[in-house]
C-alpha cells in the first residue's frame, strides 16, 4: 500500500474555493421556500397563494400553475410536482414561493393558506400488518411491491429437520445526514431548463427532471456542484423541479436550499422494517431457510420494488442454502419515500441475518463464527438465486477477522465482548459510463461528468487509475468536470461503482490513447508515458518521443490529443425460474467484508462502548492507498451510528419527532474507537486492475458485529436496532 | 434572526441602567452565548438589544480560606484549569468537563448556566449539592440567594429584569462527584445527571439530579437514607437508590429516555457518585 498522499480535494475545500450547492448565488436571483402540508395524510381542499403573492416581489407556484408553466408539456402523471388532491406525508410541499430575500420567502411560505381535511394516518407498518400479511395484502393500496422466490420443497425440509429456529427482528429508520442539505440554483434560459445542484448523479438528475416536467432530456442541463456528502440521499431529483418552476414563473434565477430540519423532513431515507427468520438445521448444516421482510417504504410509488427486490438477497446472505423461500412486502405509510442510504438496507438485513445465524449456532451447540464460515460462498458457488460467484475474498477476510477476534478475546476484560460479522456487496459495474482524455505536452486531463462527493472516488480514484494505466506520476493527471451538455455520459456516483466503472471507462480511454501514440511513434511493443525535463514523453523499448512532437497543429490549438473510453458492463442474471412473484435484482461482481468489534458493556446502565474495531475487506485491488482506508473508517463510523444511536422517531400521526441533530444522534469522535483496516487483494473484480467497489461495503457488517459483541459480553440477545443503552438495559433485565 | 443592537457596558452601574431602559422581552443578556445563540436564531421581532457582559470585571476566581468565589463571566475552561478546583471541588470539576467540548468551555460560564436555567444544564446539580450562593446585583444594590431558591423552573429564576448575576460562591470544599448518562458520550444532552457531595461541617450528604425537566433538584428523602454514613456500604446505598428512583420528579420525553429508564439510572448513578465522593473523602483523610 502506498504512503500518505494529500487528497486532491483537500486544498480547494480547506481554502474555501470549492463551491457547494449551498454556496451558489447569482446577482438578481430569488430565494425559494417550500409550503409544507400541515398533516401527514389529508384531502387538499384549498391552497390559497394569494396572501403570499400580495407580498412585494413574491412569486408563488402551486399545482394549478404547473400546466401553464410547462406550456403543453406533460409531466409524470404518477409523480406530479405538487399534489392536487391528497397529501400523503407531513411537510410534503404543496406549493413553492420565491422572493428577493430568504426572510421574505419564508414569510410568504407561511402566508399561504393550506386547507386540508385530515384523513387517517398510517405511521407504523405493524399497525397495518401486525402479523405476516395474509390474503388481505392482495390488492391492498398499502402494498407497493411484493416479491417471492423459492427453491426446493421448503415445507418438507422444515418438517424433517433436526432443529428449527424462528425469530423476529426489527430495525429503525436512519437518515443519511450528509453535511450539506439539498441545495440548487435553477434558471430557465431560452428553451433550456438549467440547474446547478449538489447531486450524486448529474445525468440521472437530468433524466428525472425531464420526466417530472415532461420536457425532452436535451432541454435540461444539469451542472453538478461540489457535493457535501451524498450517501445515497442525492441520487434523484428532490428539490430541483420546484426551483425550476419558480425560475420559469419569475424569469429569474432561483436558489433553493433546504434547512437541516427540512432535510430530515423531506429527504428519502431508510425506514423501519420487520424481518422474520426461520432456519432448519440437521447435523450442523443449514438445510432450509425461510426469510420474510416487511419493509416500510413510506410514500414510494407502486412498482418501485427495488427496496424489497434488492434487499432480500442480503437476508439470505453469502451462505450456501439448499432450500429456501424468501418473501417481501414493501408497505406504504404516511412518511416521505424510502431512499437509498449507503448500501441500501444491507446493514439492517445483515444485522438480522448474522444475529440470527449466531443464535441458530448456539441453539445447536456450535460456535457462531465456525458455523457461518462452514456455509460461506467461495468462488464458483452458485448463489440461492442462481448467480455464480466470481473471485471472492470473503472467506480469506473472515479467517483474518477470526484471528484478530481470538487475540482480542484472549486480552479482553470481564465486561467486554468480541463480535465477528460478515456481509457481501455487489459493485455497480453494470451501470455504464464514459470518459474523455486530453493529453497536452505537459498534462493528462480526464474529462468526465461526476462531481466529487467526498469519498475521493472521482478526484483520487479515477486519477489513480489513469496514472497507473499510463505510467504518469499522479500530479500530471487532473480530473476535470463538465455539465451534462458537454461531459461524456456517466451513470452517477452510487452503488460503489465510481472507481470501478468510471475508472474502467478511463482505462479504456487510456488504451486508445496509448494505441494512437504507438501508431504515431511506429512502435511495435507497448508504450507508456513518463515525464522528462518537465515534458510528457512516450516511452517504449526503442526510445522516447515528446508529446509536443507528436501533436498536430490543430491538436495543439485544441489543447491536446483526445481519446474516449466507454464502459458498459453487463449486469448479473438470476435464475428466473425460482421467482414466483415480483422482481429480484441481480448482483454484479461480488465483494465483501468481515468485521470485528470489541465492546465494553456497563452492566448496570446497559451502555455499550465500542473499544476496538477491525475491518477486513475484499477490494480486488487497492487503487488509491490513501482514500481506500479512509472510506472504510468512514463507513465503520457511520455503521456505529446505525448500530447504537441513530433512529428517526415517528409519532402515530406521522410526525418526525427528532428532525434535527440534537436528538438524532450521529456518532462524534468521542464514540469512535481505534479502527484497524486491512485489505484482502487477489480476488479481482470487473474494475480497472481488478478493483472492486468500496463505497458501501464498510457500513454493512457494523451493526451485526456490535450486536454479536454485546451478546458475547453479556449474553443479551437483542433483536432490534439501534442497541440503545435502554434497550440493552431491558435485555439485561435491569428494567 | 431579527436585527438587534449589541451593547457592551464597561461598568456594573451602566449595565444595570441599560437593563432598565427596555422592557423585559426586548433585551437578552449575553455571557458566553453558548445557550443564548440558539434562541437568538429563533427570536421574535420584540428582541431589540443584546447586552454583553464581556467588559465587566467579572472574570475572576478567588479563594478566601475555604470559600471559593467565581465571577459570573469567567469561562468554564479557566475553572477547569485551576488546580484548586479539581482538588477541592472534584464534582464541580467533573461537571465542567461534561459541558460540551473545549472550544465551547472557553465561552460558557457559570453565570450563563444559572441565568439561562436550562433543564439540560450539566452544572446545576453540582451547584445544588455544593450549596452554592448566587450573588446578584441590581439598582437597589446586592443580594445573595442560594441556588435552590434561585432556580424556579425551566428557564425561570428569581433574577429580576434589571438584575445581573455577579458571582457564585462555594462555602466549603466538599468531597463530591458528578456523573451523567447520555445517548452519546460526547457532545450530547444528558438523559440524566447526578451529583453527590458530603458536607464536612454538617456531616451529611447532599444529592441532586438534573438533565430532566422541569429543573435540577435536590433529593432530600434519598439524602435522609445516608444521613449518618460518611462512607456508605452497598447495603446502605441500596435504600438510597430506591428512594431516589421513587422520588425522581419527571416528565417523559421519549426522544431521550423513558421515565422507567431514568428512574433506574438515577439510583445507579447516585450510588456510584456517593462511592466516588466517599473515595475522595478517604483520600483527603489520609
Amino acid at each position: 500500500m502506498s504512503t500518505f498522499r494529500p487528497r486532491p480535494d483537500a486544498s480547494p475545500k480547506l481554502a474555501g474555493s470549492a463551491v457547494y450547492g449551498m454556496d451558489l448565488e447569482l446577482p438578481g436571483m430569488l430565494w425559494a421556500a417550500l409550503v409544507p402540508s400541515p398533516t401527514a395524510h389529508g384531502r387538499l381542499r384549498a391552497v390559497d397563494l394569494a396572501p403570499a403573492r400580495a407580498l412585494p416581489g413574491v412569486v408563488a407556484v402551486g399545482a394549478a400553475d404547473v400546466a401553464s408553466l410547462l406550456s403543453g408539456a406533460h409531466g409524470d402523471a404518477e409523480r406530479p410536482v405538487f399534489p392536487s388532491e391528497t397529501v400523503v406525508f407531513r411537510h410534503q410541499p404543496v406549493a413553492a414561493v420565491a422572493a428577493p430575500t430568504l426572510e421574505r420567502a419564508r414569510e410568504a411560505a407561511r402566508a399561504v393558506r393550506v386547507d386540508v381535511e385530515s384523513l387517517p394516518v398510517v405511521s407504523d407498518l405493524e399497525d397495518l400488518f401486525p402479523d405476516w400479511p395474509g390474503p388481505e395484502a392482495e390488492g391492498s393500496p398499502h402494498i407497493a411491491a411484493h416479491v417471492r422466490a423459492h427453491s426446493g420443497d421448503v415445507e418438507a425440509v422444515f418438517r424433517s429437520a433436526e432443529t428449527v429456529v424462528r425469530e423476529t427482528y426489527r430495525t429503525a429508520s436512519v437518515h443519511q445526514v450528509a453535511i450539506e442539505p439539498h441545495a440548487c440554483l435553477a434558471m430557465v434560459d431560452g428553451g433550456l431548463w438549467r440547474v446547478r445542484s449538489s447531486t450524486q448523479t448529474p445525468f440521472g438528475l437530468r433524466e428525472d427532471i425531464a420526466s417530472l416536467l415532461g420536457v425532452p432530456e436535451e432541454k435540461v442541463v444539469v451542472e453538478g456542484t461540489w457535493v457535501g456528502g451524498g450517501f445515497g440521499g442525492k441520487n434523484a431529483a428532490l428539490i430541483e423541479p420546484y426551483a425550476l418552476l419558480l425560475a420559469k414563473a419569475s424569469g429569474r434565477p432561483v436558489k433553493l436550499s433546504l434547512t437541516y430540519r427540512e432535510e430530515f423532513l423531506l429527504g428519502r431515507t431508510t425506514l423501519p422494517s420487520v424481518v422474520r427468520m426461520e432456519t432448519a438445521v440437521t447435523n450442523g448444516t443449514i438445510v432450509a431457510r425461510r426469510v420474510r421482510l416487511l419493509l416500510d417504504v413510506g410514500t414510494s410509488l407502486p412498482g418501485r420494488d427495488f427496496a424489497t427486490g434488492y434487499s432480500i438477497g442480503f437476508l439470505l446472505g453469502p451462505y450456501r442454502t439448499p432450500a429456501f423461500e424468501v418473501e417481501g412486502y414493501a408497505v406504504m405509510t404516511n412518511k416521505p419515500a424510502f431512499g437509498p442510504h449507503r448500501a441500501p438496507f444491507a446493514p439492517q438485513c445483515v444485522f438480522a441475518l448474522e444475529s440470527h445465524l449466531d443464535h441458530v449456532a448456539r441453539e445447536v451447540g456450535l460456535d457462531g463464527v465456525a458455523f457461518r464460515a462452514s456455509h460461506l460462498w467461495q468462488e464458483g458457488t452458485t448463489t440461492p438465486m442462481g448467480q455464480t460467484v466470481g473471485p471472492f475474498g470473503l472467506a480469506t477476510a473472515l479467517e483474518r477477522a477470526r484471528a484478530t477476534a481470538a487475540r482480542w478475546r484472549a486480552e479482553k476484560g470481564p465486561d467486554a465482548g468480541v463480535g465477528v460479522a460478515v456481509g457481501f456487496w455487489s459493485t455497480g459495474t453494470g451501470a455504464g459510463g464514459e470518459a474523455r482524455l486530453r493529453l497536452s505536452p505537459t498534462e493528462l486531463t480526464v474529462v468526465q461528468g461526476e462531481r466529487e462527493i467526498g469519498s475521493g472516488s472521482v478526484l483520487a480514484g479515477v486519477a489513480a487509475v489513469v496514472a497507473r494505466a499510463t505510467g504518469l506520476p499522479r500530479e500530471r493527471v487532473t480530473v476535470e468536470y463538465e455539465d451534462t451538455a458537454h461531459a461524456p455520459f456517466d451513470s452517477g456516483v452510487f452503488g460503489s461503482r465510481t472507481t470501478a466503472a468510471l475508472g474502467r471507462a478511463a482505462e479504456e480511454a487510456v488504451g486508445s490513447l496509448l494505441e494512437e501514440l504507438r501508431r504515431r511513434t511506429n512502435r511495435s511493443g507497448p508504450v507508456r508515458l513518463s515525464v522528462r525535463n518537465g515534458e510528457i514523453v512516450v516511452t517504449a523499448a526503442a526510445g522516447e518521443r515528446t508529446i509536443r512532437d507528436l501533436l498536430s497543429d490543430s491538436e495543439r490549438r485544441a489543447g491536446g490529443l483526445v481519446a474516449v473510453g466507454k464502459h458498459y458492463g453487463k449486469g448479473g442474471e438470476i435464475d428466473e425460474t425460482k421467482v414466483d412473484v415480483g422482481t429480484f435484482y441481480p448482483y454484479t461482481d461480488f465483494t465483501g467484508a468481515a468485521h470485528v468489534a470489541e465492546v465494553a458493556v456497563d452492566r448496570e446502565t446497559g451502555t455499550v462502548r465500542v473499544t476496538r474495531y477491525a475491518a477486513f475487506h475484499d477490494i480486488g485491488t487497492v487503487i488509491d492507498g490513501a482514500t481506500a482506508p479512509a472510506q472504510v473508517e468512514g463507513g465503520v463510523v457511520m455503521g456505529l451510528g446505525t448500530a447504537l444511536t441513530e433512529e428517526a422517531i415517528w409519532s402515530e400521526d406521522g410526525r418526525l419527532l427528532n428532525a434535527g441533530l440534537l436528538d438524532y444522534r450521529l456518532p462524534t469522535l468521542g464514540s469512535v474507537p481505534p479502527i484497524e483496516v486491512a485489505f484482502v487483494e487477489g480476488f479481482p473484480g470487473a474494475g480497472p486492475f481488478g478493483a472492486k467497489g468500496l463505497g458501501e461495503p464498510p457500513i454493512i457488517p457494523v451493526a451485526a458485529a456490535v450486536a454479536l459483541a454485546v451478546r458475547d459480553a453479556t449474553g443479551a440477545h437483542i433483536t432490534e436496532l439501534p442497541l440503545s443503552s435502554e434497550r440493552v438495559a431491558r435485555a439485561l433485565k435491569l428494567l | 434572526m431579527p436585527p438587534f443592537s449589541l451593547v457592551t457596558p464597561t461598568s456594573v452601574e451602566e449595565a444595570v441602567a441599560e437593563l432598565r431602559t427596555v422592557a423585559p422581552g426586548e433585551v437578552a443578556v449575553l455571557a458566553g452565548g453558548t445557550d443564548l445563540s440558539f434562541d437568538l436564531d429563533r427570536a421574535g421581532p420584540s428582541l431589540r438589544r443584546v447586552l454583553s457582559l464581556r467588559r465587566l470585571p467579572w472574570r475572576t476566581l478567588d479563594w478566601n480560606g475555604p470559600v471559593l468565589t467565581v465571577g459570573s463571566t469567567l469561562p468554564l475552561r479557566s475553572l477547569e484549569e485551576d488546580p484548586g478546583i479539581s482538588r477541592r471541588h472534584p464534582g464541580l470539576y467533573q461537571a465542567i468537563r461534561a459541558v460540551g467540548g473545549v472550544p465551547l468551555r472557553h465561552r460558557a460560564t457559570l453565570g450563563g448556566n444559572l441565568g439561562r436555567a436550562s433543564p439540560a444544564s450539566d452544572l446545576l446539580p453540582v451547584l445544588l449539592v455544593l450549596d452554592a450562593e448566587v450573588d446578584l446585583v441590581g439598582p437597589a444594590g446586592s443580594r445573595s440567594v442560594g441556588v435552590d431558591r434561585f432556580l424556579l423552573g425551566p428557564r425561570r429564576t428569581v433574577l429580576a429584569h434589571d438584575e445581573l448575576i455577579r458571582s457564585v460562591r462555594f462555602p466549603e470544599p466538599r468531597p463530591s462527584a458528578y456523573l451523567w448518562q447520555r445517548v452519546r458520550p460526547a457532545n450530547d444532552i444528558s438523559q440524566i445527571a447526578v451529583a453527590a457531595a458530603f458536607s464536612p461541617s454538617e456531616r451529611r450528604w447532599r444529592l441532586a439530579v438534573g438533565g430532566i425537566p422541569p429543573r435540577a433538584t435536590r433529593l432530600p428523602d434519598a439524602e435522609q437514607r445516608l444521613a449518618s454514613s460518611v462512607a456508605p456500604t452497598d447495603p446502605e446505598l441500596r435504600p438510597m437508590a430506591e428512594e431516589a428512583s421513587r422520588q425522581l420528579p419527571i416528565a417523559g420525553d421519549r426522544r431521550r429516555a423513558s421515565e422507567e429508564y431514568r428512574r433506574h439510572l438515577v439510583g445507579v448513578l447516585l450510588s456510584r457518585a456517593v462511592r466516588a465522593a466517599a473515595a475522595h473523602l478517604s483520600e483527603g483523610a489520609r
